[in-house]
């Protein structure tokens, strides 16, 4: 089988600045400094994942699911670890990157454009996504006229249609009704059978175990299993049940040790060991010679 | 050394069809929701020129011609050879500099060269531009300016223009991603540079000393607008000035050469630092 994804011991760390200024500071700071608290949001994950798989990703609030569906989806770089991808990921999230003012024609057309897709291929799949968006005559109205449901279909529906070769949908189907849900899963299982790599975040189980091969659970940063759906479903529905039996105190005091270990000082290794300062550019110093130079015959009045 | 430059200049090659598209798509959108639609274009203008044209013609300087090296020419004409030129400039300065930090959540999610978004903002405006010109042409005729010879001269000066715009919105969109503070001295800036520009008075005239002029004209735009003006009036060929020529030129590339190497050291990053 063919290895559509890897992921090599991948970290996202987040740089915690309490100040505004820090982060200027750390702009425009010539050395590099030793010591950053940071946020690793995630933390030497590695797997593999083949061709024509459907991966279900699990995990309570702020586990770190969306900065791995950003990875995926080359949004975001990781701070650590090589992520390997075959093909061209397309990311559908609840916030799908439409523009308020145009119509929903128009939003399909510049979406389209914006993945790339020649002008006969978009008035190909043109007629489809209207069908699949099933918007009625809101179709040419402005999108920011419309519901958080019938966005989030009109996203799914064009991301759906430019033909990426591996989808991440993150939790895109829990905003739309399950009629919509449903269309949706019937399209992603067209998607399955043409042997294209789903990734599949949701909080639904249901749907995951009609629908995935594999899931992933990530807890607080790492991933705490990776395996048969029936195997880790289980296992994480009983870690919830188990989290939601504990007092109040004690569900406090838990996520605050997690979230403890997430913290670390650490240095973060910039890929290639770059400085990350704006000053630092380097050879092309020569070039202002020429500039100065002028700039002083002007200032003379040669 | 120049890797940086050349790579960003290629993306703009490459996707030149997907650049004009988006600007039409973003020229349709500013005024989808207005009456008047894409009217106000041209309204806009209209009204700031009658401003001041008022102020400064009438007001301050009482309805005096500008006296240059080619004769007098009236201030309203003067005026118009500025003031559209910087019509553009001044929007595709601010727009393309926010450009990435307002679209950067759109286009994260796909691949997309960044590096397009301010070049969209700048072609979106220059269709305005470019019909303010016609008009200015003429208004030109009207008043028994003939093109000349030097009207070729305005191709070149139109590339300083495009490629002035697009090395500074290079640069300070990317500057303005990482430092929000950026925009907003852009913002107080560029409305200085309208009064340090010689668009509404002359700096080049008698009652200004040497060395302030001397200062005045280390700014780009300067050159630009100056240009456009020996142009339509037949003043001189851009050759005649080599050292200012040089100077334009090594500013503007070693803008380039900055922009390029910063936006490609963060945009890898740029969704980082929202």
């Amino acid at each position: 089988m063919k290895v559509k994804v890897e992921f090599k011991h991948v970290s996202k760390a987040f740089q915690i600045h309490t100040k505004q200024f820090e982060k200027l500071l750390s702009l425009f700071s010539l050395r590099r400094r030793k010591e950053n608290k940071v946020f690793m949001a995630v933390n030497d994950v590695s797997f593999t994942v083949y061709e024509g798989e459907t991966i279900g990703i699990v995990g309570l609030n702020g586990s770190g699911k969306s900065t791995i569906s950003n990875m995926l989806s080359q949004v975001i770089k990781p701070t650590e670890g090589e992520i390997y991808i075959d093909g061209q990921p397309s990311l559908i999230a609840i916030s799908a990157g439409l523009n308020n003012n145009l119509s929903g024609m128009d939003n399909i057309k510049l979406k389209c454009m914006m993945h790339g897709l020649k002008d006969d291929e978009i008035e190909r799949v043109t007629p489809d996504i209207i069908d699949f968006a099933d918007l009625g005559d809101y179709i040419n109205q402005p999108v920011k006229n419309y519901s958080s449901g019938m966005r989030s279909r009109l996203g799914f529906a064009i991301s759906i249609h430019t033909d990426p070769d591996i989808l991440v949908i993150d939790e895109a189907l829990s905003v739309g009704d399950s009629t919509f849900a449903n269309k949706c899963l019937i399209k992603l299982d067209e998607f399955k059978k043409k042997g294209k790599t789903i990734f599949f975040i949701s909080h639904s189980s249901s749907q995951m175990k009609t629908f995935c091969d594999r899931v992933m659970w990530i807890n607080y940063g790492e991933m705490k299993e990776f395996g048969s759906k029936v195997e880790v479903l289980n296992k994480y529905g009983r870690y919830t049940r188990w989290f939601n039996e504990l007092a109040e105190s004690e569900k406090k005091k838990y996520k605050k040790e997690m979230l403890q270990k997430q913290y670390a000082n650490r240095e973060i290794a910039k890929k290639g060991n770059e400085n990350s300062s704006i000053i630092s550019v380097g050879k092309g110093i020569g070039l202002f010679i020429p500039l100065i130079l002028f700039g002083a015959l002007m200032l003379f009045g040669y | 050394m120049f890797n940086s430059m050349r790579q960003v200049i290629k993306e703009q090659i490459e996707h030149k069809d997907l650049i004009i598209r988006m600007a039409s798509f973003d020229i349709k959108g500013m005024y989808q929701l207005h009456y008047l639609g894409s009217l106000w274009q041209f309204l806009n203008p209209v009204i700031q020129i009658a401003i001041y044209w008022v102020v400064f013609g009438l007001g301050i300087r009482g309805g005096s011609p500008v006296i240059t090296t080619v004769g007098e020419v009236p201030f309203f004409l003067w005026m118009l050879m500025g003031l559209i030129p910087w019509f553009f400039i001044n929007p595709s300065m601010l727009q393309g500099s926010n450009s990435v930090f307002q679209k950067m959540n759109l286009v994260s999610k796909m691949n997309f060269p960044v590096s397009l978004l301010p070049t969209i903002k700048i072609v979106g405006n220059s269709l305005q531009f470019f019909i303010l010109m016609i008009l200015l042409c003429i208004v030109l005729l009207i008043y028994g300016f003939y093109p000349t010879m030097y009207f070729i001269q305005l191709l070149y000066y139109l590339v300083c223009l495009f490629s002035f715009l697009f090395a500074f919105t290079l640069f300070s969109s990317t500057i303005a991603t990482l430092v929000r503070d950026y925009q907003s001295f852009l913002q107080s800036m560029v409305r200085m540079i309208l009064y340090l520009s010689p668009v509404l008075w002359d700096p080049a005239g008698d009652r200004v000393p040497d060395w302030v002029t001397n200062v005045l004209q280390l700014n780009p735009i300067y050159y630009i607008i100056e240009g456009f003006r020996d142009s339509f009036l037949a003043r001189q060929w851009f050759f005649e000035d080599p050292v200012y020529l040089c100077y334009f030129w090594a500013l503007t590339l070693t803008l380039m050469f900055i922009g390029s190497k910063v936006h490609l050291k963060f945009r890898e990053n740029f969704m980082d630092y929202l």
